[in-house]
């Protein structure tokens, strides 16, 4: 077949056309198959670069052999076996008991804040309120659980104060340096993540919920346990996420605010690089990557959290 | 901070910080030096006189170009073993008795050549061959550092509140200051001075308490276990302040502690003391090394001028004074006589009796010189992790 019997290859009319009469760089730039689509693997590119590789790094790295001062490449679950044989395992759940116990309370305590402000504050407030919440972030975490210490001390202001009412007579030593304190540093820390996604996934619960309960006399207790909370699952579930990983991970609390040897996964894992010990390091880091892996795939079966992304409707 | 980074490594960090807000980039008495500057990767405490290094360089005769270092020998390690401290830094300070050995073995560092360094010959003798403290500035018999500050840790204690001054290890067991009695929650000076207890009261066999076998340590790590679980322990304190808080405000009446917090938990008006503890102590010291790459750069000279600055009465004097540490050479009681301009009478006296009292600590026989990674350095941790959780 020759050109002259051919017929003539004309663009298609409409977006075939347009794109003919487009320079290459513009179709890039507004093309589907252009920048478009590029901009959507920005997040798979960031996901693989900053997720992805530090996590089978850490999983690599965790059975390598050390070394006097460092690793070198190999295969053995030693580091393992010492995390479960040693008393680490033992500490890393006393860690997730006490992070367990801050997201109750957190719950107990910061749920019902974000219930109230979006069911009784003004729509328009309601954003600022909750960005009150912000206000605690801004300053240092460090100072912010050092500043517990004159509060919850031996001498310090609680027991100060119920002693001069006549509560006590001898001052409470155990609200500090006990496992006690390490779950008031974490609720104290933590607790507006659970207002926050609390009261992200309130906002997609349409206030005439509320008020249908009302016009059918169901009672506090009930509206909330039995229409607030399942709608609100997923952002609770979130909530309680957030907190549960800062508890297990950040070791300052238990380290001024904890018993003698207080410790949770962070400090383990910072215990064992200041020795220099690199693969138990990195073993105690991948035994928590896939122990929260597993809580979020189980909460994502209970809860479907991808609800709370979901359009306000 | 550490061997936590809340551990007398953060407290030099925190130092550190201080002197990187000043110094960091900045070329401290460039004029006095032709050639180019010591880029000297070390942390606050190693300078003393001024804010900044430009003290130390006028003393030097040369150029410092101060890079804030933490103190945390993990980072060294990786900056230097795999990172590009060679590239970076021509000298840097880290803690003897172990740092030397890693970055020696991994060639970061290079052997030194002592007679370059006219202040050698004030060197304390325990670092001489044979020496107490020999082994924490050499390695495979070759000098790697240049010791520049030390101290013996001890237990800080509040005298009102115990009516005596304790000279045994043996007070913070017993019962009757249960829960009063705080520990440094880092398993190197812990262990090493409860061994140390326990070796020189007889109560167990231990034969180094620097570098304990596993059975020792087993044995360590138990007798605190016993006592942790009936309570005798507030708390184990990590990091500077936190160190200071618990003595200021007598939530506990002892704690094993570095000097300095004494010194500033006594400032804050409690009546705190530092004792010397008859079984002995833990031993430290920090040390400046030259890089491979430094050498390779031609930096000797000003290396060997900056460390005969080291071991010059002239900074043992400041660095008494400033942090409480312990000169590394002798003739500072000598010089403190001789510079009236420099420390009155009242300085004169107060830092002769520190030194006097150091003296006396560093005297004890039981003391046993830090070993940054003992042998079995995984026994340690092991069995640190079963007193966190006991």
């Amino acid at each position: 077949m020759t050109a002259e019997t051919s017929p003539a290859i004309e663009p298609p009319a409409g977006r075939g056309r347009d794109i003919a009469a487009k320079p290459r760089w513009r179709r890039f730039l507004t093309g589907e198959d252009g920048i478009q689509k590029v901009v959507f693997y920005i997040p798979l590119v960031f996901m693989t670069l900053f997720f992805a590789l530090p996590v089978a790094l850490t999983l690599v790295w965790s059975v390598f052999e050390r070394t006097r001062f460092w690793m070198e490449p190999g295969f053995t679950l030693f580091a393992y076996e010492t995390f479960f044989t040693s008393a680490r395992a033992e500490n890393f759940l006393h860690a997730m008991m006490h992070s367990a116990g801050a997201v109750v309370i957190s719950f107990v305590l910061g749920f019902p804040i974000a219930v109230f402000v979006r069911r009784r504050v003004p729509e328009i407030a309601q954003h600022r309120v909750i960005l009150l919440f912000i206000l605690p972030f801004m300053i240092s975490e460090l100072i912010r659980i050092f500043a517990l210490r004159p509060v919850l001390s031996r001498h310090g202001l609680l027991n100060s104060f119920l002693m001069d009412i006549g509560v006590i007579s001898e001052p409470i030593s155990a609200i500090l340096f006990t496992p006690l304190g390490v779950v008031i540093g974490e609720v104290l820390s933590f607790l507006p993540f659970m207002v926050f996604s609390g009261f992200l996934a309130m906002e997609a619960v349409q206030k005439y919920v509320f008020e249908v309960c009302d016009d059918l006399g169901a009672g506090t207790v009930s509206t909330f346990k039995d229409i607030i909370v399942p709608l609100a699952a997923p952002g609770i579930f979130a909530g309680s996420v957030f907190i549960f990983v800062n508890g297990l991970g950040v070791g300052l609390i238990p380290n001024i605010l904890g018993g003698p040897g207080a410790t949770n996964a962070g400090s383990i894992v910072f215990e064992s690089i200041v020795a220099l010990d690199f693969p138990l390091a990195m073993a105690v880091s991948a035994i928590m990557i896939v122990t929260l892996m597993a809580l979020l795939y189980i909460g994502h079966r209970l809860f479907d959290l991808t609800r709370i992304l979901e359009p306000i409707s | 901070m550490n061997q936590s980074e809340f551990t007398r490594r953060l407290f030099m960090q925190g130092m550190a910080g201080v002197a990187g807000a000043t110094a960091a980039g900045g070329i401290f008495g460039a004029a006095a030096a032709e050639g180019e500057a010591l880029r000297f990767w070390a942390p606050g405490i190693a300078k003393v006189a001024a804010k900044d290094f430009s003290a130390m360089a006028a003393q030097a005769g040369i150029g410092i170009n101060n890079i804030a270092k933490s103190a945390r020998a993990d980072e060294a390690i990786q900056k230097m073993v795999v990172g590009d401290g060679q590239k970076l830094f021509d000298a840097l300070t880290d803690n003897g008795g172990g740092m030397e050995d890693a970055m020696a073995e991994n060639k970061a560092v290079v052997p030194l050549d002592t007679a370059k360094i006219p202040n050698w010959a004030n060197i304390l003798p325990d670092y001489n061959e044979g020496g107490a403290a020999a082994e924490t500035i050499r390695y495979e018999g070759k000098v790697y550092a240049v010791p520049y500050i030390s101290n013996a840790d001890s237990m800080a204690y509040n005298y009102d509140e115990l009516g005596f001054h304790p000279d045994s290890w043996g007070v913070m067991f017993d019962s009757q200051f249960k829960g009063r009695v705080a520990l440094q929650n880092d398993y190197g000076p812990t262990l090493t001075n409860v061994a140390i207890y326990l070796k020189e009261s007889g109560k167990i066999e231990i034969d180094n308490p620097s570098d304990m076998n596993p059975k020792e340590v087993k044995a360590v790590c138990e007798f605190l276990i016993d006592h942790k679980k009936k309570g005798q322990f507030r708390t184990f304190w990590d990091g500077f302040q936190n160190g200071v808080d618990l003595l200021a405000s007598k939530e506990v009446v002892m704690s094993s502690c570095w000097e300095p917090i004494q010194l500033v938990a006594r400032k804050k008006g409690a009546n705190i003391h530092y004792g010397t503890m008859k079984e002995g102590h833990q031993t430290w010291n920090n040390v400046l090394m030259f890089t491979k790459g430094g050498r390779q750069r031609g930096m000797d000279e000003a290396f060997y001028k900056l460390a005969n600055v080291y071991l010059s009465p002239w900074f043992g004097a400041r660095t008494l004074a400033t942090f409480g540490f312990a000169p590394q050479m002798t003739g500072v009681d000598d010089y403190l006589n001789a510079n009236t301009e420099d420390f009155d009478e009242a300085a004169r006296e107060r830092l002769l009796d520190i030194l006097n009292r150091k003296q006396q600590r560093y005297a004890v026989k039981g003391n046993s010189w830090q070993n940054v990674f003992p042998t079995h350095i995984r026994e340690y941790l092991d069995w640190w992790s079963r007193l966190q959780a006991a």
